[in-house]
Protein backbone atom coordinates (compact mmCIF):
# COMPACT_ATOMS: atom_id res chain seq x y z
CA UNK A 1 0.00 0.00 0.00
CA UNK A 2 1.26 3.46 -0.43
CA UNK A 3 -0.46 5.95 1.61
CA UNK A 4 0.17 9.60 2.19
CA UNK A 5 0.06 12.00 4.84
CA UNK A 6 -0.70 15.54 5.23
CA UNK A 7 -0.26 17.62 8.30
CA UNK A 8 -1.94 21.16 8.97
CA UNK A 9 0.18 23.00 11.87
CA UNK A 10 -2.65 25.58 12.91
CA UNK A 11 -2.09 28.43 15.21
CA UNK A 12 -5.01 27.15 17.17
CA UNK A 13 -5.51 23.23 16.19
CA UNK A 14 -3.22 20.63 14.15
CA UNK A 15 -4.64 18.68 11.92
CA UNK A 16 -3.54 15.04 10.12
CA UNK A 17 -4.79 13.30 7.42
CA UNK A 18 -3.84 9.96 5.16
CA UNK A 19 -4.89 9.36 2.23
CA UNK A 20 -4.78 6.31 -0.02
CA UNK A 21 -5.09 8.29 -3.50
CA UNK A 22 -8.15 10.75 -3.05
CA UNK A 23 -9.82 8.93 0.01
CA UNK A 24 -9.41 9.51 3.55
CA UNK A 25 -8.04 7.02 5.45
CA UNK A 26 -7.70 8.13 8.84
CA UNK A 27 -7.71 11.91 10.23
CA UNK A 28 -7.33 14.01 13.89
CA UNK A 29 -7.17 17.11 14.91
CA UNK A 30 -5.42 17.80 18.02
CA UNK A 31 -5.03 21.95 19.62
CA UNK A 32 -1.62 23.14 18.49
CA UNK A 33 -0.25 24.39 21.95
CA UNK A 34 2.24 26.29 22.32
CA UNK A 35 5.31 23.90 20.57
CA UNK A 36 4.13 23.16 17.15
CA UNK A 37 6.99 20.63 16.70
CA UNK A 38 5.17 18.64 19.48
CA UNK A 39 2.26 18.76 17.94
CA UNK A 40 3.35 17.62 14.68
CA UNK A 41 4.89 14.55 16.56
CA UNK A 42 1.74 13.69 19.06
CA UNK A 43 -0.10 14.10 15.29
CA UNK A 44 1.57 11.27 14.41
CA UNK A 45 1.09 9.47 17.37
CA UNK A 46 -2.53 10.10 17.39
CA UNK A 47 -2.93 8.92 13.66
CA UNK A 48 -0.65 5.73 13.86
CA UNK A 49 -3.19 4.67 16.68
CA UNK A 50 -6.39 5.50 14.87
CA UNK A 51 -5.46 4.50 11.26
CA UNK A 52 -2.81 1.26 12.18
CA UNK A 53 -0.74 2.62 9.24
CA UNK A 54 2.74 1.87 10.11
CA UNK A 55 5.13 4.77 9.10
CA UNK A 56 6.58 2.46 6.61
CA UNK A 57 3.86 2.04 4.41
CA UNK A 58 3.41 5.62 4.15
CA UNK A 59 5.69 6.98 1.14
CA UNK A 60 5.16 10.76 0.92
CA UNK A 61 4.60 13.46 3.70
CA UNK A 62 4.08 17.48 3.08
CA UNK A 63 3.64 19.73 5.98
CA UNK A 64 1.14 23.50 5.90
CA UNK A 65 -0.07 25.89 8.25
CA UNK A 66 1.87 28.26 10.28
CA UNK A 67 3.80 25.66 11.93
CA UNK A 68 5.20 24.03 8.80
CA UNK A 69 8.47 24.35 9.11
CA UNK A 70 8.46 22.39 12.14
CA UNK A 71 7.39 19.12 11.10
CA UNK A 72 11.06 17.02 10.85
CA UNK A 73 9.55 14.26 9.23
CA UNK A 74 7.92 16.23 6.15
CA UNK A 75 8.97 15.76 2.92
CA UNK A 76 7.84 19.15 1.58
CA UNK A 77 6.44 22.17 2.75
CA UNK A 78 3.03 23.13 0.73
CA UNK A 79 1.51 26.94 1.04
CA UNK A 80 -1.77 26.63 2.72
CA UNK A 81 -3.85 28.39 0.13
CA UNK A 82 -2.87 25.32 -2.58
CA UNK A 83 -3.76 22.99 -0.22
CA UNK A 84 -6.85 24.53 1.11
CA UNK A 85 -8.00 24.57 -2.64
CA UNK A 86 -7.11 21.21 -3.40
CA UNK A 87 -8.59 19.58 -0.80
CA UNK A 88 -11.94 21.11 -1.37
CA UNK A 89 -11.70 20.69 -4.92
CA UNK A 90 -11.52 16.41 -4.21
CA UNK A 91 -14.85 16.67 -1.71
CA UNK A 92 -16.38 19.34 -4.33
CA UNK A 93 -15.57 19.61 -7.90
CA UNK A 94 -16.99 22.33 -8.90
CA UNK A 95 -16.13 24.70 -6.04
CA UNK A 96 -14.82 28.07 -7.43
CA UNK A 97 -14.85 29.98 -4.81
CA UNK A 98 -13.25 28.95 -1.03
CA UNK A 99 -14.14 30.93 2.65
CA UNK A 100 -11.54 29.68 5.17
CA UNK A 101 -12.40 30.85 8.35
CA UNK A 102 -9.18 30.23 10.66
CA UNK A 103 -8.59 30.35 14.47
CA UNK A 104 -6.63 33.49 13.41
CA UNK A 105 -7.44 34.45 10.16
CA UNK A 106 -9.78 34.84 7.50
CA UNK A 107 -9.33 34.32 4.14
CA UNK A 108 -11.41 33.60 0.32
CA UNK A 109 -9.70 31.86 -2.32
CA UNK A 110 -10.67 31.62 -5.83
CA UNK A 111 -10.26 28.42 -8.08
CA UNK A 112 -10.37 28.26 -11.81
CA UNK A 113 -11.91 25.48 -13.94
CA UNK A 114 -8.16 23.84 -13.65
CA UNK A 115 -7.90 23.55 -10.39
CA UNK A 116 -6.24 26.35 -9.71
CA UNK A 117 -5.74 28.87 -7.16
CA UNK A 118 -6.54 32.37 -9.14
CA UNK A 119 -6.61 34.82 -6.52
CA UNK A 120 -7.25 35.16 -2.86
CA UNK A 121 -6.94 37.69 -0.42
CA UNK A 122 -6.18 37.09 3.50
CA UNK A 123 -7.29 38.93 6.21
CA UNK A 124 -4.81 37.95 8.98
CA UNK A 125 -4.13 42.06 10.78
CA UNK A 126 -7.51 41.79 12.86
CA UNK A 127 -8.53 39.30 15.36
CA UNK A 128 -12.44 40.57 14.34
CA UNK A 129 -13.08 38.50 10.99
CA UNK A 130 -11.71 35.51 12.83
CA UNK A 131 -12.87 32.47 15.09
CA UNK A 132 -10.39 34.02 17.95
CA UNK A 133 -13.63 37.08 18.51
CA UNK A 134 -15.74 33.94 18.54
CA UNK A 135 -13.79 32.46 21.26
CA UNK A 136 -13.83 35.56 22.99
CA UNK A 137 -17.13 36.30 23.28
CA UNK A 138 -18.16 32.30 24.03
CA UNK A 139 -15.49 32.94 26.98
CA UNK A 140 -17.73 36.00 28.55
CA UNK A 141 -20.44 34.09 27.82
CA UNK A 142 -19.37 30.91 29.39
CA UNK A 143 -20.74 28.66 26.55
CA UNK A 144 -18.91 25.74 25.07
CA UNK A 145 -17.39 27.15 21.05
CA UNK A 146 -19.26 24.10 19.85
CA UNK A 147 -22.71 24.93 21.08
CA UNK A 148 -22.72 28.28 19.36
CA UNK A 149 -23.92 27.84 16.13
CA UNK A 150 -27.18 26.21 17.84
CA UNK A 151 -27.47 29.35 20.02
CA UNK A 152 -26.76 32.05 17.80
CA UNK A 153 -29.74 30.30 15.34
CA UNK A 154 -32.26 30.64 17.77
CA UNK A 155 -31.85 34.26 18.44
CA UNK A 156 -34.75 36.65 18.31
CA UNK A 157 -33.17 40.24 18.00
CA UNK A 158 -29.27 40.18 17.12
CA UNK A 159 -27.50 42.62 18.94
CA UNK A 160 -25.53 45.30 16.42
CA UNK A 161 -21.70 45.76 17.28
CA UNK A 162 -20.94 49.24 16.76
CA UNK A 163 -16.91 48.38 15.55
CA UNK A 164 -15.43 45.92 14.22
CA UNK A 165 -12.94 45.49 16.41
CA UNK A 166 -12.81 42.85 18.76
CA UNK A 167 -11.38 44.36 21.92
CA UNK A 168 -14.07 47.35 21.64
CA UNK A 169 -16.99 44.28 21.17
CA UNK A 170 -15.95 42.62 24.31
CA UNK A 171 -16.67 45.66 26.48
CA UNK A 172 -19.87 45.92 24.40
CA UNK A 173 -20.50 41.99 25.32
CA UNK A 174 -20.30 42.84 28.23
CA UNK A 175 -22.67 45.81 28.79
CA UNK A 176 -25.34 43.85 26.85
CA UNK A 177 -24.80 41.09 28.99
CA UNK A 178 -25.54 43.32 32.45
CA UNK A 179 -28.38 44.87 30.14
CA UNK A 180 -30.27 41.68 29.98
CA UNK A 181 -29.98 40.98 26.18
CA UNK A 182 -29.46 36.93 26.01
CA UNK A 183 -26.72 34.96 25.06
CA UNK A 184 -28.54 33.59 21.71
CA UNK A 185 -28.43 37.25 20.59
CA UNK A 186 -25.19 38.58 21.52
CA UNK A 187 -23.92 35.47 19.78
CA UNK A 188 -26.05 35.87 16.63
CA UNK A 189 -24.49 39.64 16.31
CA UNK A 190 -21.06 38.15 16.38
CA UNK A 191 -22.17 35.85 13.55
CA UNK A 192 -22.71 38.82 11.50
CA UNK A 193 -20.51 41.34 12.27
CA UNK A 194 -18.10 38.49 11.24
CA UNK A 195 -20.21 37.62 8.40
CA UNK A 196 -19.64 41.67 7.44
CA UNK A 197 -15.99 41.42 7.61
CA UNK A 198 -15.78 38.07 5.42
CA UNK A 199 -18.26 40.46 2.76
CA UNK A 200 -15.63 42.76 2.72
CA UNK A 201 -13.08 39.59 1.33
CA UNK A 202 -15.90 38.50 -0.37
CA UNK A 203 -16.48 41.86 -2.66
CA UNK A 204 -12.65 42.36 -2.86
CA UNK A 205 -11.97 39.51 -4.44
CA UNK A 206 -15.10 38.58 -6.28
CA UNK A 207 -17.02 34.89 -5.67
CA UNK A 208 -18.06 32.30 -7.96
CA UNK A 209 -20.62 29.56 -7.49
CA UNK A 210 -20.08 27.49 -6.33
CA UNK A 211 -18.81 28.81 -2.95
CA UNK A 212 -17.83 26.45 0.03
CA UNK A 213 -16.76 27.29 3.33
CA UNK A 214 -13.52 25.51 5.34
CA UNK A 215 -11.77 25.73 8.78
CA UNK A 216 -13.39 25.87 12.32
CA UNK A 217 -15.48 28.20 11.50
CA UNK A 218 -17.50 25.60 8.48
CA UNK A 219 -18.37 24.05 12.17
CA UNK A 220 -20.13 26.85 12.97
CA UNK A 221 -23.97 26.89 11.67
CA UNK A 222 -24.85 30.18 13.31
CA UNK A 223 -21.89 31.52 11.59
CA UNK A 224 -22.37 29.97 7.95
CA UNK A 225 -25.66 31.12 8.25
CA UNK A 226 -24.72 34.62 8.90
CA UNK A 227 -22.63 34.35 5.82
CA UNK A 228 -25.06 33.24 3.63
CA UNK A 229 -27.73 35.51 4.41
CA UNK A 230 -25.25 38.65 4.28
CA UNK A 231 -23.38 37.42 1.00
CA UNK A 232 -26.92 36.20 -0.27
CA UNK A 233 -25.51 32.19 -1.42
CA UNK A 234 -25.91 28.86 -0.46
CA UNK A 235 -22.35 27.39 1.02
CA UNK A 236 -21.24 24.17 0.41
CA UNK A 237 -20.01 22.48 3.86
CA UNK A 238 -17.94 19.51 3.75
CA UNK A 239 -18.36 16.86 6.77
CA UNK A 240 -14.80 18.13 8.29
CA UNK A 241 -14.41 21.50 7.51
CA UNK A 242 -11.38 21.65 9.91
CA UNK A 243 -9.19 19.14 7.18
CA UNK A 244 -9.90 20.22 4.10
CA UNK A 245 -6.21 22.16 4.20
CA UNK A 246 -4.38 18.68 5.84
CA UNK A 247 -6.36 16.43 3.00
CA UNK A 248 -5.02 18.75 -0.24
CA UNK A 249 -1.61 18.34 1.45
CA UNK A 250 -1.93 14.27 1.57
CA UNK A 251 -3.32 14.49 -1.81
CA UNK A 252 -0.43 16.63 -3.09
CA UNK A 253 2.35 15.53 -0.95
CA UNK A 254 2.28 12.15 -3.49
CA UNK A 255 2.59 14.24 -6.70
CA UNK A 256 5.63 15.30 -8.42
CA UNK B 1 -13.23 60.25 32.41
CA UNK B 2 -15.24 63.59 32.48
CA UNK B 3 -13.50 66.61 33.12
CA UNK B 4 -14.48 70.39 34.13
CA UNK B 5 -12.61 73.13 33.91
CA UNK B 6 -13.60 76.72 35.31
CA UNK B 7 -11.92 79.43 33.69
CA UNK B 8 -12.27 83.21 34.98
CA UNK B 9 -12.39 86.10 32.37
CA UNK B 10 -8.30 86.71 32.12
CA UNK B 11 -8.45 82.77 30.92
CA UNK B 12 -7.20 81.46 33.91
CA UNK B 13 -8.34 78.15 35.20
CA UNK B 14 -10.05 78.28 38.78
CA UNK B 15 -10.80 75.13 38.56
CA UNK B 16 -10.44 71.73 37.44
CA UNK B 17 -12.05 67.99 38.27
CA UNK B 18 -11.28 65.08 36.47
CA UNK B 19 -13.84 62.09 37.45
CA UNK B 20 -14.32 58.90 36.26
CA UNK B 21 -17.64 58.58 33.23
CA UNK B 22 -19.05 55.52 33.99
CA UNK B 23 -22.49 54.57 32.00
CA UNK B 24 -24.46 57.18 33.33
CA UNK B 25 -23.39 60.76 31.73
CA UNK B 26 -25.86 62.76 33.33
CA UNK B 27 -25.39 61.56 36.68
CA UNK B 28 -21.76 62.06 36.19
CA UNK B 29 -21.91 65.63 34.92
CA UNK B 30 -23.44 66.65 37.56
CA UNK B 31 -21.29 64.74 40.37
CA UNK B 32 -18.02 66.77 38.62
CA UNK B 33 -19.76 70.11 38.87
CA UNK B 34 -20.97 70.03 42.29
CA UNK B 35 -16.85 69.08 42.91
CA UNK B 36 -15.89 71.44 40.73
CA UNK B 37 -17.87 74.74 42.38
CA UNK B 38 -16.64 73.07 46.15
CA UNK B 39 -13.10 73.54 44.39
CA UNK B 40 -13.43 76.31 43.88
CA UNK B 41 -15.83 78.31 46.73
CA UNK B 42 -18.11 79.97 44.17
CA UNK B 43 -21.95 78.98 44.30
CA UNK B 44 -23.35 77.84 40.60
CA UNK B 45 -24.92 81.59 39.35
CA UNK B 46 -21.56 82.88 39.48
CA UNK B 47 -20.57 80.74 36.21
CA UNK B 48 -21.72 83.15 33.09
CA UNK B 49 -21.67 80.61 30.82
CA UNK B 50 -21.44 76.84 29.92
CA UNK B 51 -19.94 74.60 27.36
CA UNK B 52 -20.24 71.20 27.11
CA UNK B 53 -18.18 68.76 24.98
CA UNK B 54 -17.22 65.02 24.03
CA UNK B 55 -18.98 62.18 23.64
CA UNK B 56 -21.84 62.67 26.14
CA UNK B 57 -21.95 66.57 25.37
CA UNK B 58 -26.04 66.20 24.58
CA UNK B 59 -26.02 64.42 28.44
CA UNK B 60 -25.01 67.59 30.49
CA UNK B 61 -28.09 69.01 31.53
CA UNK B 62 -26.78 72.78 32.75
CA UNK B 63 -24.98 73.14 29.67
CA UNK B 64 -25.35 76.40 27.97
CA UNK B 65 -24.39 75.56 24.34
CA UNK B 66 -22.81 71.78 23.04
CA UNK B 67 -19.78 72.38 20.78
CA UNK B 68 -17.81 68.93 19.43
CA UNK B 69 -14.40 67.63 20.86
CA UNK B 70 -12.70 68.88 18.01
CA UNK B 71 -12.94 72.35 17.72
CA UNK B 72 -12.70 72.89 21.25
CA UNK B 73 -9.60 70.93 21.43
CA UNK B 74 -8.17 72.61 18.92
CA UNK B 75 -8.69 75.82 21.31
CA UNK B 76 -7.08 74.06 24.34
CA UNK B 77 -4.32 72.82 22.64
CA UNK B 78 -3.80 76.32 20.88
CA UNK B 79 -4.26 77.88 23.89
CA UNK B 80 -1.10 75.92 26.24
CA UNK B 81 0.73 75.95 22.77
CA UNK B 82 -0.16 78.93 20.21
CA UNK B 83 2.31 77.95 17.44
CA UNK B 84 0.54 74.32 17.76
CA UNK B 85 0.35 72.96 13.98
CA UNK B 86 -0.20 69.14 14.65
CA UNK B 87 -2.58 67.83 17.54
CA UNK B 88 -2.12 64.31 18.29
CA UNK B 89 -4.47 63.30 21.08
CA UNK B 90 -4.71 59.72 22.35
CA UNK B 91 -7.40 58.34 24.45
CA UNK B 92 -8.81 55.82 25.97
CA UNK B 93 -11.21 54.54 23.32
CA UNK B 94 -10.14 56.47 20.41
CA UNK B 95 -7.30 58.73 18.88
CA UNK B 96 -7.25 61.60 16.80
CA UNK B 97 -5.05 64.10 14.55
CA UNK B 98 -5.77 67.27 14.26
CA UNK B 99 -4.58 70.07 11.80
CA UNK B 100 -4.15 73.57 13.81
CA UNK B 101 -3.74 76.93 12.75
CA UNK B 102 -4.32 80.16 14.34
CA UNK B 103 -5.86 77.91 16.85
CA UNK B 104 -8.27 77.04 14.43
CA UNK B 105 -9.26 73.37 13.30
CA UNK B 106 -8.19 72.89 9.63
CA UNK B 107 -8.33 68.78 9.52
CA UNK B 108 -8.43 65.65 11.36
CA UNK B 109 -7.70 61.99 11.27
CA UNK B 110 -9.60 59.17 13.66
CA UNK B 111 -9.59 55.78 14.97
CA UNK B 112 -12.21 55.15 16.93
CA UNK B 113 -12.86 51.31 15.15
CA UNK B 114 -10.39 49.67 16.59
CA UNK B 115 -8.63 49.72 19.72
CA UNK B 116 -4.72 49.12 18.41
CA UNK B 117 -3.77 52.68 19.02
CA UNK B 118 -6.05 53.60 21.59
CA UNK B 119 -5.27 53.85 25.32
CA UNK B 120 -7.44 50.58 25.36
CA UNK B 121 -4.44 48.89 23.66
CA UNK B 122 -1.90 49.63 26.81
CA UNK B 123 -4.99 49.10 29.59
CA UNK B 124 -5.92 45.54 27.78
CA UNK B 125 -1.74 44.83 27.89
CA UNK B 126 -0.84 45.90 31.41
CA UNK B 127 -3.57 44.26 33.22
CA UNK B 128 -2.63 40.95 31.37
CA UNK B 129 0.85 41.74 32.83
CA UNK B 130 -0.32 42.67 36.10
CA UNK B 131 0.88 46.08 36.13
CA UNK B 132 -0.47 49.55 36.28
CA UNK B 133 -1.40 51.71 33.22
CA UNK B 134 -0.08 54.83 35.46
CA UNK B 135 3.70 52.46 36.48
CA UNK B 136 4.36 51.58 32.49
CA UNK B 137 6.17 54.64 31.46
CA UNK B 138 8.84 54.64 34.41
CA UNK B 139 9.17 50.81 33.77
CA UNK B 140 9.52 51.42 29.62
CA UNK B 141 12.40 53.80 30.23
CA UNK B 142 14.91 51.14 32.19
CA UNK B 143 14.14 48.88 28.74
CA UNK B 144 17.62 47.85 27.49
CA UNK B 145 16.36 46.01 25.01
CA UNK B 146 12.75 46.76 23.47
CA UNK B 147 11.27 44.17 21.51
CA UNK B 148 9.51 44.66 17.93
CA UNK B 149 5.79 43.83 18.55
CA UNK B 150 4.51 43.14 14.65
CA UNK B 151 0.96 42.68 15.48
CA UNK B 152 -1.41 45.50 15.02
CA UNK B 153 -4.25 43.80 16.67
CA UNK B 154 -4.51 44.15 20.29
CA UNK B 155 -5.76 40.58 20.72
CA UNK B 156 -2.89 39.19 18.78
CA UNK B 157 -0.19 41.49 20.49
CA UNK B 158 -1.21 40.33 23.66
CA UNK B 159 -0.22 36.27 22.03
CA UNK B 160 2.91 37.96 20.59
CA UNK B 161 3.79 39.33 24.13
CA UNK B 162 3.07 36.42 25.48
CA UNK B 163 5.73 34.37 23.99
CA UNK B 164 8.11 36.85 24.69
CA UNK B 165 7.65 36.33 28.33
CA UNK B 166 8.30 33.01 28.19
CA UNK B 167 11.01 33.41 26.45
CA UNK B 168 11.99 35.28 29.25
CA UNK B 169 12.31 38.65 27.99
CA UNK B 170 12.00 41.40 30.34
CA UNK B 171 8.65 43.01 31.14
CA UNK B 172 10.62 46.41 30.71
CA UNK B 173 11.33 45.50 27.20
CA UNK B 174 7.99 44.38 26.37
CA UNK B 175 6.41 47.53 27.80
CA UNK B 176 8.72 49.95 25.84
CA UNK B 177 8.22 47.34 22.78
CA UNK B 178 4.23 48.42 23.10
CA UNK B 179 5.03 51.93 23.35
CA UNK B 180 6.64 51.93 20.28
CA UNK B 181 3.63 49.36 18.45
CA UNK B 182 0.58 52.17 19.58
CA UNK B 183 3.17 55.47 18.81
CA UNK B 184 3.55 53.63 15.19
CA UNK B 185 -0.05 52.78 14.73
CA UNK B 186 -0.63 56.49 15.57
CA UNK B 187 1.67 58.53 13.89
CA UNK B 188 1.12 56.51 10.55
CA UNK B 189 -2.61 57.67 10.98
CA UNK B 190 -1.78 61.24 11.75
CA UNK B 191 1.18 61.41 8.50
CA UNK B 192 -2.03 61.74 6.63
CA UNK B 193 -2.35 65.43 7.75
CA UNK B 194 1.42 66.13 7.48
CA UNK B 195 2.79 66.29 10.36
CA UNK B 196 4.10 70.11 11.00
CA UNK B 197 5.87 71.56 14.34
CA UNK B 198 4.79 72.54 16.55
CA UNK B 199 3.24 68.75 17.76
CA UNK B 200 1.35 68.80 20.93
CA UNK B 201 0.49 65.23 22.28
CA UNK B 202 -2.63 64.87 24.44
CA UNK B 203 -4.88 62.88 26.24
CA UNK B 204 -4.71 60.37 28.94
CA UNK B 205 -1.86 58.25 27.53
CA UNK B 206 0.19 61.77 27.08
CA UNK B 207 0.62 61.40 30.32
CA UNK B 208 2.93 58.05 30.10
CA UNK B 209 6.35 59.25 29.19
CA UNK B 210 7.42 55.71 27.53
CA UNK B 211 4.56 56.77 24.84
CA UNK B 212 5.60 60.33 24.61
CA UNK B 213 9.33 59.48 23.88
CA UNK B 214 8.14 56.76 21.24
CA UNK B 215 6.21 59.66 19.21
CA UNK B 216 8.86 61.72 19.54
CA UNK B 217 11.23 58.87 18.04
CA UNK B 218 8.38 57.82 15.69
CA UNK B 219 7.60 61.50 14.40
CA UNK B 220 11.18 62.97 14.28
CA UNK B 221 10.24 66.25 15.58
CA UNK B 222 10.31 67.45 19.38
CA UNK B 223 6.19 66.64 21.38
CA UNK B 224 5.36 69.42 23.33
CA UNK B 225 2.97 67.67 26.26
CA UNK B 226 0.43 70.17 28.45
CA UNK B 227 0.61 70.10 32.00
CA UNK B 228 -2.23 68.35 32.17
CA UNK B 229 -3.11 66.56 28.94
CA UNK B 230 -6.55 65.59 30.27
CA UNK B 231 -8.55 68.72 29.92
CA UNK B 232 -7.32 70.24 26.63
CA UNK B 233 -10.89 69.81 25.41
CA UNK B 234 -13.07 71.23 28.32
CA UNK B 235 -10.38 73.59 28.79
CA UNK B 236 -10.94 74.52 25.07
CA UNK B 237 -14.87 74.70 25.86
CA UNK B 238 -14.29 77.02 28.58
CA UNK B 239 -12.79 79.36 26.53
CA UNK B 240 -15.29 79.43 23.38
CA UNK B 241 -17.41 79.56 26.34
CA UNK B 242 -16.08 83.19 27.25
CA UNK B 243 -16.20 83.80 23.23
CA UNK B 244 -19.33 83.75 23.20
CA UNK B 245 -20.42 85.43 26.36
CA UNK B 246 -17.75 88.38 25.53
CA UNK B 247 -19.88 88.78 22.47
CA UNK B 248 -22.82 88.55 23.38
CA UNK B 249 -22.60 91.56 25.89
CA UNK B 250 -20.65 93.59 23.63
CA UNK B 251 -23.46 93.06 20.79
CA UNK B 252 -26.13 93.79 24.32
CA UNK B 253 -28.10 89.98 23.42
CA UNK B 254 -29.16 87.86 26.02
CA UNK B 255 -27.80 85.04 26.02
CA UNK B 256 -30.13 81.98 26.38
CA UNK B 257 -28.57 80.13 29.34
CA UNK B 258 -29.92 77.05 31.30
CA UNK B 259 -30.81 76.93 35.17
CA UNK B 260 -27.40 77.03 37.01
CA UNK B 261 -29.39 74.18 39.33
CA UNK B 262 -27.58 70.84 39.95
CA UNK B 263 -30.10 67.80 39.49
CA UNK B 264 -30.40 65.55 42.53
CA UNK B 265 -28.46 62.55 41.79
CA UNK B 266 -29.67 59.10 41.60
CA UNK B 267 -27.17 56.12 42.76
CA UNK B 268 -28.16 53.08 41.81
CA UNK B 269 -25.99 51.79 44.97
CA UNK B 270 -28.30 53.46 47.81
Amino acid sequence: MAYSLGIDIGSVTSKGVIVDGNEIVAHTVIPSGMNYREAANRLRDDLREKSRISFEDIRSIASTGQGADRVEFSQKKIDNIRCCARGIRSVFESVKTVIDVQGQLSQVIRINEHGRVSGFVVSEKCAAGSGRFLQIIANILRVDLNDIGELSLRAQNPVTFTTGCAVFSESEAISRVSEGFSKEDILAGVHRSIANKISVLVDRIGMEQEVAITGGGGLDIGLIAAIEEKVGITLKVPDNPQIITALGAAIMAAEV
Amino acid sequence: MTKVVIIDMDDAIRSVIIGPTGPEHRHQANEVMKAALENMQVPFERIEYCVATGYGRINVPFADRQITELTCHARGVAHSFPGVRTAIDIGGQDAKGLKIKDGKLLDFVMNDKCAAGTGRFLEVLSEKLGIAVEDLGSMSMKSQQKVTISSTCTIFAEQEMISYLSEGTSVEDIIAGLHDAIASRVVRMVKRLKIEPDVVLTGGVAKNIGVVHAVQETVGLDIHVPDNPLISGALGAALLGKEIFLQAKERNETLERKKRQLEDTVTFYT
